[in-house]
């Protein structure tokens, strides 16, 4: 093609101006790319910590009653909704512990270990003991064990709100990473919990669940709603307004910073195109007398942005890259209180996209400027 | 046979507010193959009949027709076109591409004429311009940017880039306005040969009336009309 070859050569013949150009490009793309990534990851991990390890979406029994039957077979319909992720079963009480003279409440969940560790995950965040749940067997958080005293092998007294009380041996503490949770967590398996209850086995005081995507939370509840409406359904996010609203307005001065990034990298390629064109314009005159169209001439420039673009996009996405694995090699390494940030494809595809749109958009002023130049202007002047 | 260029009646005005009469009805026909001279004062009105000879500018009024078409009805497109497949400028300056190599402008009107705007010509395109640039003795630089030569051998490149898409016609506009007399010289001597072996009919504009007389035919425009249209052998023969 006469139009990239040309373009090519008048890109060649300025080099400095195209160097520093594509840098222009490659540095407003890192940044969009990196902070595009940083804010995503910070918010994922955010959303995590709050969410990852607790139920996002849990089916109650209504207002006015205190269990509800879930059956194997509303066990298995949940389970069919591809979006669910895990599902337990618990029956849960309040209850106090006496220890070290003083009583202590907790909050008891009881169900099966592998229920319990889809959501909880206890058996991987275990920091001393064993975790069986079996008979009286159950585990508490590491800081309900060490504010009182208590240790492993222990046998405490659960006592209800009626007074009725079980006993329970602790096997196991666990670091669930809140310190809430840590506080006032015990779980036990269905065994314990049902005889504090005295529930039928197919009585469950709710049940707790995960989903794939923790922002699809109102979605999923107003299904199961519909399927089961004589429960109450509740989902996280209504209890983590604030969370929401921090992420939202996090997100929005993200979204700023990259749209200002995006303008400035415009603005430069731009006006370094402006200039070549006009630099260019006794070249693009005789191009013209010797026979060249007018829009032929003009894409030369959309050519010399779109490979401008293209070379600046392609290193700012390596740069980005380079400095997400530097940020997140040096998170991993513990200690500094970052996170590591996860390079996200459809992001990075998005910001290239964007990066050579602008590009050529940039190249509309000269096209234009060039697709009108009349080669008598020039052809009779040095 | 149509006649290679035939104008009539050609006025040509600039400015819309305060207008500038640059030709007031101008007619000539050239027909075959013919070596001819524009001359004039500055500001006659040379450059602005050259630029409807070249396709580069319409005429206000009157009718321009190029080896029998008719050039008021081509579109810019077409007109574009024309140029590159017929037509050959020299230009006072050489206007060569510095982007380019001394080779690659001679190319580059093959370039634009091909279809699809293939930058690959054919080795026979090739050949004819290595032939080309040693005819105009300028074929060891033809790798050298157009920067590197002297002006005598840009204006040389220039007149092998006209000559590349073999044209009709080929239009000078003070070709030599740059050049000293020795290299003048040599500029004519080049026209008048290719003229000889190839045919191509020649307009040259120039104020130099010496440079003029070497031409078969002399028109001589003053004040935007043709004052004088006559053969050169006609003034020599007279003479004589
Ligand atoms: N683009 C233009 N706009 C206005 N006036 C012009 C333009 N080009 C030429 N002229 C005027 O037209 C007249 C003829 O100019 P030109 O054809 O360049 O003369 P020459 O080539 O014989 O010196 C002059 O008076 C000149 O000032
Ligand atoms: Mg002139």
């Amino acid at each position: 093609m006469l139009e990239l070859r040309i373009a090519r050569r008048f890109l060649w013949r300025s080099k400095v101006q195209s160097i520093l150009i594509i840098l222009g490009i490659a540095v407003g793309i890192a940044v969009q790319v990196f902070v595009g990534s940083l804010i995503t990851s910070l918010q994922d991990s955010l959303v995590k910590d709050t969410v990852g390890s607790s139920p996002q979406v849990a089916l109650e029994p209504p207002a006015t009653e205190t269990a509800f039957s879930f059956t194997t077979e509303d066990r298995e319909s949940v389970g069919a909704d591809p979006r669910i992720t895990a599902i337990a079963p618990v029956q849960s009480f309040s209850a106090l512990v006496s220890a070290d003279g003083k009583s202590v409440p907790v909050i008891v969940k009881g169900a099966a270990l592998a229920d319990l560790d889809s959501i909880y995950k206890i058996s991987a965040r275990l920091v001393d003991g064993n975790v069986s749940l079996t008979g009286s067997r159950v585990v508490a958080g590491k800081d309900l064990v060490e504010q009182n005293g208590l240790s492993l092998g222990d046998q405490v007294r659960l006592v209800l709100a009626d007074g009725t009380g079980v006993e329970a041996l602790l096997e196991g503490v666990f670091d669930l990473g809140a310190q809430a949770a840590n506080e006032q967590f015990v779980f036990s398996g269905s065994e314990l919990a049902g005889a504090a209850l005295n529930r039928p086995a197919d009585q469950v005081s709710a049940v707790e669940l995960q989903i794939d995507d923790v922002f699809a939370s109102p979605q999923v509840a107003a299904d199961l709603a519909t399927a089961f409406p004589g429960l109450t359904i509740s989902e996280w996010q209504t209890k983590n307004a604030d969370l929401l609203t921090a992420l939202q307005s996090q997100s929005t001065s993200s979204y700023m910073i990259q749209v200002f990034v995006i303008i400035a990298v415009m603005l430069g390629i731009a006006s370094t195109l402006a200039i070549s064109a006009v630099q260019k314009t006794r070249q693009i005159g005789i191009l013209k007398a010797l026979g060249m169209s007018d829009t032929r001439t003009g894409l030369v420039f959309l050519y010399q942005a779109g490979i401008l673009g293209v070379i600046g996009t392609a290193l700012g996405i390596a740069a980005s890259l380079g400095l997400i694995a530097v940020f997140s090699l040096v998170a991993k390494s513990g200690g500094s209180g970052l996170f590591p940030i996860e390079p996200k494809l459809g992001f990075i595809l998005v910001s290239a996209g964007i990066g050579i749109a602008i590009a050529l958009i940039s190249a509309v002023i000269p096209y234009r400027r060039t697709a009108r130049l009349d080669p008598i202007q020039v052809i009779q002047s040095g | 046979m149509a006649e290679t260029i035939a104008l009539s009646n050609v006025t040509k005005e600039y400015g819309t507010a305060v207008k500038t009469k640059a030709l007031r009805g101008v007619s000539f026909r050239v027909e075959g193959k013919e070596f001819l001279s524009i001359i004039g004062q500055s500001g006659s009105g040379k450059s602005t009949l050259l630029n409807m000879l070249g396709l580069l500018d319409r005429p206000t009024e009157g009718k321009v027709s190029l080896l029998g078409t008719d050039i008021g009805a081509l579109g810019k497109k077409d007109r574009a076109a024309f140029r590159n497949r017929h037509l050959g400028f020299v230009f006072q300056f050489h206007h060569l591409l510095p982007e380019f190599s001394v080779r690659e402008n001679l190319l580059i009107p093959t370039w634009i004429g091909s279809r699809a705007g293939s930058i690959r010509e054919s080795a026979q395109t090739r050949r004819r311009a290595e032939e080309i640039l040693s005819f105009l003795g300028v074929g060891e630089v033809a790798d050298k940017s157009a920067e590197q030569l002297s002006g005598g051998q840009k204006q040389r490149v220039a007149i092998g880039r006209a000559l590349m898409n073999s044209p009709d016609i080929i239009l000078a506009d003070e070709p030599t306005g740059n050049l000293d007399s020795e290299n003048s010289a040599l500029v004519y001597e080049l026209f008048r040969r290719i003229h000889r072996e190839s045919g191509t009919t020649f307009v040259i504009v120039t104020h130099d009336r010496a440079i003029a007389q070497q031409a078969d035919r002399i028109i001589e425009i003053r004040d935007g009309v043709v004052s004088q249209d006559v053969r050169n052998d006609y003034l020599t023969g007279a003479s004589a």
